[in-house]
């Protein structure tokens, strides 16, 4: 759908971005869902997946304020520091939208290699902040077992995210 | 006349009344009524007669549906309302099914202990990232939760405390996280100890028992409870078994792994008790009447307070 008119553009922006919302808000529900896809402690990150297609679609901008909402909605629904996780999916948005932008080809390998350093990333610092530094030992186990599975888990299943990313941008196509 | 006999439109006349000719003679010598040529034609037309036919069964097919268009789309709409209708059924049979068996445990925990007061509570989210079993349940302040409320399966054994309180839910933090201390007491020997999460065991779903006496006759299969000491977790709530009985790093006493019998990192259904200090004050305050008792009673203390 092209659109040319300055009313029908913006409608097309704001339809597009609520669609990315509802996308992110049904990734939030099945992440925080009780026994949704887990297999033993290993569960899946959706949130993120769906805001890195975001940004890597959307540029770096987009990409950054998209994944600190998200961030907050994440925060919010597993009851965690309010913020901290909004702060870590803002940059970790930013920076892969650029890296994608100048160094990668969007596609489905890319993409799945960009989720997993992300998600690791993003796993092992939360694993620093909340398991780590307040001194609990022994947890090398867990985080081989639990974590690093889980960041590989969440890029395998990565693509789904990309492929309705790119469906709702190429949907609502804007004519500049 | 003559050139008419020998014209090729005739000679082809006479050929095809001499080839009629010889199959109606063929066909009378063998006894069948239809002929090896239209046998032959029948096989080579069946295919596309039975296409035609089904064209035709479908236009007439499709001119019926067309002629009752009306009816089948009324029709189709009964059943999709049916349908729905249905769905709703199926979808309150599974809820009425998960409240009915929350109501059944809650029965069977009140039982147990009759004075407490519990709210049934499902849980509504895990974070992936969490790694010591904290969950989210779907009760908060408005049911009357507070932080700090005792958290316990469906079969009564204990799972945590309430970390966080929100107006329709709540967090819990569960006894698999370091730190989270429960005065608790071995049922057979009555040994006592503290119950803290452990990294080491957290991933099994286990906890540890720590601070138990270097000689107990704690064994493995041993039943583990809460003492109430402290006041914040109601008495002889269950916690779990012994697995292992192991040596503290110093050597001045012992560590026993316990196996919860809530399984905590899949459990869907808790209770949360909201209120045991009345059925406990109750218990630990005598009345005037017998306070010549009490006296007596606390310079004899009972086996689980002595432990204590």
């Amino acid at each position: 759908m092209v659109v040319t008119s300055r009313r029908k553009r913006n409608l097309t922006i704001i339809t597009k971005w609520a669609c990315y919302i509802f996308i992110v808000l049904v990734a939030a529900a099945l992440q925080s869902t009780p026994g949704f896809l887990e297999f033993g402690r290993v569960k899946p990150l959706f949130i993120l997946p769906v805001c890195l297609a975001v940004a890597i679609y959307e540029r770096e901008y987009s990409g950054a304020f998209f994944g600190a909402f998200a961030g907050l909605l994440w925060d919010w629904t597993a009851g965690r520091v309010s913020g901290l996780m909004a702060l870590g999916l803002l940059v970790v948005c930013f920076a892969a939208a650029i890296v994608v932008e100048l160094y990668l080809r969007v596609n489905y390998i890319n993409f799945i290699l960009v989720n997993l350093a992300c998600c690791l990333l993003v796993a092992s610092t939360d694993f620093l902040f909340y398991y780590i530094m307040p001194g609990y030992t022994g947890l090398l186990r867990t985080y081989l077992t639990v974590v690093v599975p889980m960041a590989l888990f969440s890029a395998i299943l990565s693509p789904i995210a990309m492929i309705c990313v790119r469906w709702v941008k190429h949907r609502f196509v804007v004519e500049d | 006349m003559k050139d008419f006999f020998y014209t090729t439109k005739f000679k082809v006349l006479v050929a095809v009344a001499v080839l009629l000719g010889g199959m109606m003679a063929w066909a009378g010598a063998n006894g069948r009524l239809t002929s090896a040529p239209q046998e032959i034609l029948s096989a080579v037309l069946s295919p596309f007669q039975k296409g035609a036919s089904v064209v035709s069964n479908g236009v007439s097919g499709l001119w019926d549906k067309y002629v009752r268009i009306d009816s089948i789309m009324e029709e189709n709409e009964t059943l999709k309302e049916e349908n729905r209708v249905l769905r709703d059924q199926l979808v309150e049979y599974d809820r009425l099914k998960a409240e009915n068996q929350a109501y059944q445990d809650l029965n069977n925990i009140r039982e147990e202990n009759p004075e407490y007061t519990y709210i049934s509570a499902f849980v509504i989210g895990r974070d992936p990232l969490e790694q010591f079993g904290a969950f989210t349940i779907d009760e908060g302040s408005l049911n009357g939760i507070q932080k700090g409320d005792v958290v316990v399966s469906d079969s009564g054994y204990l799972v945590g405390r309430i970390l966080e309180v929100g107006p329709t839910s709540s967090k819990v933090m569960t006894i698999l996280q370091p730190g989270s201390y429960v005065a608790c007491v071995v049922s057979r020997t009555r040994d006592s100890g503290n119950l803290n999460g452990n990294t080491q065991y957290s991933i099994a779903g286990q906890c540890t028992l720590e601070n138990l006496s270097r000689d107990t006759l704690a064994t493995v299969g041993d039943e583990i409870i809460t003492t109430g000491l402290g006041g914040e977790f109601p008495p002889d709530i269950r916690v779990g078994t012994i697995e292992e009985i192991l040596p503290e790093e110093s050597g001045k006493s012992s560590i026993a792994v316990i196996q919860p019998g809530a399984d905590i990192y899949n459990t869907k259904h808790v209770f949360v008790i909201t209120d045991f200090t009345t059925a406990t004050s109750s218990k630990v305050e005598p009345s005037s009447e017998d306070a010549d008792s009490t006296a007596q009673s606390d310079s004899e203390p009972s086996d689980s307070m002595a432990n204590e």
